[in-house]
């Protein structure tokens, strides 16, 4: 035995005696109460103490219990957390337990930082308690329970001990579990140097050589340090950043160098003086929101499905729906007693509305798969779309006015109330009823729909078929129950006065889509449409004219003219951005390639912002870095034009820059300098960023 | 406020940044001129045209020892020497640190290991170790004939102490050197190195 091996054995045991007071209280409990073992004891291995403990001495079945590894490494020795750092290797428990019998993860305790520069360690000194639960089946038949543990370690001071060692434990098993009084204090020590799980909106990113974490923290939690569970996100020996921007936490640290990949999900592990808590952090993929939705529960699956239906039924009574399907109803309702007749174009309706809304239902979910962030409600973010549904509306009021009549299988309204109408109309009348209603579910139902769409296709189809089924269902009822269809009034006379009372709500909703139009696409694109639903007018007066006979030569030839005109204005529309009128206060302009290029012409400096709504870190960085008195000082102090590109809809020039950036996704910053290389900001911003790195860009050129 | 604007700057290098001082795949390889066992100083430049694996090792260390008692570190010597590939083992611990070893040791540790290393590399003064920022023992580097970093990380995917995993283990170093000798692509440049610190 060398000199100082024996100095080292000689120190062990004095240390020993000096460690922790409780332990040796424990040792001497133990000692006084032999009835029933609930620890291995010590078991010794090189440089330190193992033992295997459990919470209860009989256990029941269908009990979970705790069980603790207990490490007592020897003086200024320790052992490894889950992430060792950058070198080390993590306590490691292989358990070998009968069928049935399940256990845990550990549920580490919170690691002690030990700085070797220029390497960084996470682990535990002293006597640390690593906890494990374990979980007896209900139908437990033995009548003991056998806890074997295969534990390895490394132990390392300057030198590094790896250990290994089986752990038997065998416990009673009982109707009654009967727990261990005298290691209560152990199980204790082990919680209490757990970190406590903090409920938190957390995020995190690995980008351009940085680690950044996003997590929410309304009180202002005061943490001093961060531990990250995984190996090699963060360069564990670089310095750690922290700061509170505006009700959120921000954690950054230089990205591994031999980072490869971002778990889903990691666990940040802060400390708070002689506190710790857990949070659990969602990778922020680029191009997607950070929000994971929860996922449905058939409870509420169904539920979702009959809220859909219920939608759909009150969509009947819309004001874009009413006067169009009412006098149908109640023609078909009184349909000379041709009960197959009546229940076949009843279907032949349901599945005409159940076909528009399977449609739009995947439209939508394609347009999601493809990347692009619309809810319901899409339909009312294209310009033209909404002047077509103005177009029609205005159609539809006129028709109900008396201007003219539709003898179309579309619609057979007024003249055609009386005529049979064939399977295929009722089927065409189902898949305008929801064109006319799409308007309308929009306002109304666009969250509900919008988070249905959030959903995995299949259910999101069905949430939609619901709707339309609902819709439907009025239709439905008309055609099986003769006493239901008996209460609707008999047509006649009073149907003429009522059906252009009815065209009022159309031209409501047609003024409704005008003032969508006037919002997006300015009052230039608004005056147009309204010049195309004069030529509607004009067309449709004609068309009349000639229905009643009294047409001249070339009127329905002008007829078509005047149609034609109204939808060349609506293609020829050209939407201004109806933002450009918030520019004039905003201290930024909208981004576009062109704008760049002239201003990096004239040597302007120019921050570019590319951002998204549904991009937290995005809005998160407006708020605190971007939108605050100090930034909108500092770029006005630098003469800096600020744009900004919103990428909330896809946008190929926008995707392109972000290639160009080899980024494909937001947030992504730049600051051009004239006269140097583009600077990109780092993807978390903080109060100082921007004029920081203006300062630094302003020193940089004018010193160099 | 020309002053203040500096002084900000200043304080902004000292931030979050990216990390510079790690050597880079694609790039040329740092530099180094280290004495080995026998007294001769090799440099890098000395093996222009020829495959060049870096090995940090220290004896001791657990995580090499796994690798040296199983024959795996022994056998990819072997291997990539036969090749006219150069290996080179490097000891950077430092005088009077743990696995800090004498030229006679080395030699002694290399015949009686059976290691065929093509020299042991000295690194003494860590110059060396901390131009590559090796942290671990074992730490892998595999350098192209026309010197650029063209693999760094561990020896193989499980980091444990245990020889038993070895054949488990996806092989890091073998798979990029072979990849490296056949004239393709290393198709995982960059993996996580495990072991024991290196002692600067």
């Amino acid at each position: 035995m060398t000199w100082r091996t024996l100095r080292q054995r000689t120190y062990y045991y004095l240390s020993v005696m000096t460690l922790r007071f409780l332990v040796l209280l424990w040792l001497a409990f133990l000692l006084a109460a032999p009835a029933q073992a609930v620890s291995t004891g010590w078991k010794e291995a090189p440089h330190i103490q193992v033992e295997l403990v459990s919470e209860y001495q009989a256990v029941s079945p269908g009990q979970r219990f705790r069980v603790a590894l207990h490490l007592l490494p020897q003086e200024h020795w320790h052992t490894y957390w889950l992430n060792p750092g950058d070198s080390g290797m993590p306590t490691q428990i292989h358990w070998q337990l009968p069928d049935g019998v399940e256990v845990s993860d550990i549920q580490w305790p919170t690691p002690e930082a030990f700085s070797i520069p220029p390497l960084m360690n996470y682990g535990f000194e002293g006597s640390t308690v690593l906890v494990s639960e374990v979980e007896v089946p209900a139908d437990y038949a033995g009548t003991s329970l056998v806890l074997k543990a295969d534990a390895s370690w490394l132990v390392c001071e300057e030198i590094c001990i790896p250990g290994d060692m089986t752990l038997e434990l065998p416990l009673a098993v009982a109707r009654q579990a009967v727990v261990s009084s005298n290691v209560q204090a152990l199980f204790a020590q082990g919680k209490a140097a757990q970190p406590v799980l903090l409920q938190r909106t957390a995020s995190y990113q690995v980008q351009d050589g940085v680690f950044s974490a996003v997590i929410e923290s309304k009180d202002d939690l005061l943490v001093d340090a961060f531990f990250v569970a995984a190996t090699d996100l963060v360069e564990h020996a670089r310095p750690q950043e922290i700061s509170w921007q505006d009700g959120s936490l921000l954690l950054r640290q230089p990205q591994n160098t031999y980072f490869h990949q971002a778990p889903e999900q990691i666990d940040i592990v802060l400390t708070s003086g002689p506190q710790s808590f857990v949070v659990q952090a969602h990778r922020l993929d680029a191009g997607s929101p950070a929000v994971v939705s929860a996922e449905f529960g058939f409870g509420a699956f169904l539920l979702a499905l009959l809220l859909a239906a219920g939608g759909g039924l009150i969509l009947n009574l819309m004001p874009c729906v009413f006067p169009v399907l009412s006098l149908k109803a109640i023609s078909l309702a009184n349909n000379s007693g041709d009960s197959a007749r009546q229940k076949r174009d009843a279907w032949s309706y349901t599945l005409g509305v159940l076909t528009m809304f399977a449609l739009l239902a995947l439209m939508l979910i394609g347009l999601r798969a493809a990347g692009a962030a619309v809810g319901w409600g899409f339909q009312l973010q294209n310009p033209w779309l909404v002047g077509a549904l103005a177009y029609l509306f205005f159609v539809l009021g006129l028709s109900l006015s008396g201007l003219v009549q539709f003898g179309s299988r579309l619609m057979q309204l007024g003249s055609g109330l009386g005529q049979q109408q064939g399977a295929k109309g009722s089927f065409f009348t189902g898949v305008l009823a929801v064109i006319v209603a799409s308007p309308c579910t929009a306002p109304f139902m666009g969250a509900a729909l919008g988070y249905a769409v959030t959903q995995s296709a299949p259910v999101a189809l069905m949430v939609f078929l619901a709707l339309g089924l609902g819709m439907a269902l009025p239709f439905l009822l008309l055609a099986y129950s003769r006493r239901l269809a008996r209460l609707l009034p008999k047509p006649g006379a009073w149907m003429d006065t009522l059906k252009q009372w009815l065209a009022y709500p159309l031209y409501l909703t047609t003024v409704w889509l005008l003032w969508v139009l006037g919002r997006q696409a300015g009052v230039d694109a608004q005056a147009l449409v309204l010049v195309g639903l004069v030529c509607l007018a004009a067309a449709l007066w004609l068309w009349g004219r000639q229905q009643l006979g009294k047409g001249f030569r070339l009127a329905p030839q002008l007829s078509w003219v005047f149609a034609l005109l109204a939808v060349l204005l609506l293609v020829l529309l050209q939407p201004q951005s109806g933002q450009q009128e918030a520019v004039g206060q905003a201290h930024w302009e909208q981004w576009s390639p062109a704008r760049l290029a002239d201003l990096k012409a004239e040597q302007q400096p120019v921050l570019v912002n590319m951002t998204a709504d549904w991009c937290i870190t995005c809005l998160v960085n407006e708020r605190v870095a971007l939108n605050t008195d100090s930034s909108r000082q500092a770029l006005s102090d630098y003469g800096v034009t600020y744009l900004k590109g919103d990428w909330t809809l896809r946008d190929g020039e926008i995707s392109a820059y972000l290639q160009h950036y080899q980024r494909d996704g937001v947030p992504l910053y730049v600051l051009y300098w004239p006269g140097q290389e583009p600077k990109i900001l780092p993807q978390i911003l903080t109060p100082n960023t921007l004029r920081d790195q203006l300062a630094q860009l302003a020193a940089t050129s004018s010193g160099g | 406020m020309k002053l203040k604007q500096l002084i900000s700057a200043m304080a902004l290098a000292g931030t979050v940044t990216a990390v510079a001082a790690a050597p880079q795949i694609g790039a040329p390889a740092p530099d180094f001129t280290v004495v080995d066992s026998h007294g001769q100083t090799h440099s890098l430049a000395d093996f222009a045209g020829k495959n060049v694996i870096l090995e940090w090792t220290n004896h001791d260390c657990p995580f090499v020892v796994k690798h040296y008692v199983s024959d795996n570190m022994q056998g990819l010597q072997q291997h990539f020497t036969e090749d006219d590939t150069v290996w080179l083992s490097v000891i950077s611990s430092k005088p009077g640190s743990q696995g800090h070893v004498s030229p006679e040791k080395a030699n002694e540790l290399t015949a009686s290991r059976s290691a065929n290393p093509s020299a042991v590399l000295l690194d003494e003064s860590g110059d060396m170790g901390r131009a590559y920022d090796a942290r671990v023992t074992p730490h892998m580097y595999v350098i192209g004939a026309d010197g650029n970093l063209l693999y760094m990380g561990g020896i193989d995917s499980i980091p444990t102490a245990n020889p038993e995993d070895i054949p488990k283990a996806e092989a890091y170093l073998a798979n990029a050197g072979n990849e490296v000798l056949a004239g393709q692509p290393v198709s995982k440049p960059v993996t996580r190195p495990y072991g024991c610190s290196i002692k600067y």
